[in-house]
């Protein structure tokens, strides 16, 4: 496949993540910092996504199996998880984390662990797609040329 | 592999023509993802930046804590010793010219973290304000314990314009308050400027540090300014 064409696949495939709400302008903004000194920066920033997730979602599992659920803790796990989502771009985490913080709030329990299965999800869902496009820029990259960037 | 803590991080940016020092920013955030990207759009702007994870190590590394001190207790920690309190660092030649911290953190708020800096002798270093949740209170509270500036997170490269008359003021000193210069000295509400951004039940608090007109954020609406 020609450089070009790749660039456009690449494109349209990061159009689509726009599209379906998987990543918002903040996203943007992390491709927008990456340049010839920062080169895997989106790369970088990704990774420390996954793994800081990975980590909230295993603590929130935890802490929402206990006998006794201290909400204040689930709360503060979730409060992370949104952060970091927001600071990335990944809009659909985020607004999961948005409405688990309500249920929290409520001290409701069934809610609550319906929002872990909900935001597992969606993590899992942005996870796939960022693999994938990051794989697509790669392979831009090793045939010469540069990642196409959307203007937001 | 996990992006954390202080002296590994400081690297040298690149000089700009006339630069004859490095801004040197301290930034707090217990998220390592916002350490990340704060780290990323102050290195862009030549600075040298610290980083560390919470309002306590920021307090170690201004030398505003004995070392050997319990730092779980909010009790004034300079004062504990009847010896004067450690020389902080900037006596060792160590200069910071801003700090940046989030403001909600687990154990020490950014809050907390303001007014220990505004106590001591730091206090004439500018210290920024940043946070997820646009709460009005919060803001003015910040603001009047003596924050320079209060930016929404997540940053973007736009907040930086914001940080320009910073970055260009300070030269030499970190303590020194500056004279007349520019307006961002002056801390009164005379600045502050209450704007309405695109979302109907937010108000925006901010300083307006520049002539420069509101910034557009080149994103979607934030939901989630509207959940109070």
């Amino acid at each position: 496949m020609e450089v070009d064409q790749m660039q456009r696949q690449c494109l349209d495939y990061t159009k689509s993540l726009f599209l379906e709400g998987f990543l918002d302008g903040q996203f943007v903004q992390l491709q927008q910092l990456q340049d010839e000194n920062n080169p895997d920066f989106v790369v970088e920033v990704v990774s420390l996504f996954f793994e800081d997730s990975e980590r909230l979602l295993n603590d929130l599992t935890f802490a929402l199996d206990q006998k006794s659920i201290d909400f204040k803790k689930v709360d503060a796990h979730v409060h992370q998880l949104k952060g970091s989502s927001s600071s990335i771009g990944a809009q659909r985490v985020k607004n999961c984390c948005i409405a688990f913080r309500n249920f929290c709030e409520e001290q409701n329990i069934d809610a609550c662990l319906s929002c872990l299965q909900q935001v597992k999800q969606e993590y899992c869902h942005v996870k796939n797609k960022l693999e994938t496009l990051i794989r697509l820029e790669q392979q831009i990259v090793a045939a010469g040329g540069s990642i196409p960037t959307m203007e937001f | 592999m996990e992006f954390v803590d202080t002296r590994k991080l400081q690297f040298q940016p690149q000089l700009q023509p006339q630069q004859h020092q490095h801004f040197h920013v301290l930034a707090v955030d217990d998220s390592v993802i916002d350490r990340k990207l704060l780290e990323r759009l102050l290195r862009g702007s030549s600075c040298k930046v610290t980083c560390v994870d919470s309002g306590d190590k920021a307090l170690k590394y201004l030398g505003l804590v004995d070392e050997l001190d319990d730092t779980t207790s909010s009790t004034s920690l300079e004062s504990s010793s009847s010896s004067p309190p450690p020389q902080p660092l900037q006596q060792e030649g160590i200069k910071v010219n801003l700090i940046m911290t989030d403001y909600c953190m687990p154990g020490m708020s950014g809050y907390d973290l303001l007014k220990r800096v505004k106590g001591s002798s730091w206090k004439d270093v500018p210290v920024v304000i940043m946070s997820s949740e646009n709460v009005p209170s919060r803001i003015s509270m910040c603001l009047e314990e003596g924050a320079e500036e209060f930016l929404l997170k997540p940053l973007q490269l736009s907040d930086l314009d914001k940080l320009q008359p910073y970055f260009l003021k300070s030269l030499d000193n970190s303590c020194e308050k500056e004279s007349a210069n520019s307006s961002i000295d002056s801390e009164n509400d005379d600045n502050v400027v209450i704007i309405n951004n695109n979302n109907n039940n937010s108000i925006s608090k901010r300083k307006v540090m520049s002539p420069e007109p509101h910034h557009e954020r080149s994103r979607p609406k934030m939901k989630e300014l509207a959940v109070v």
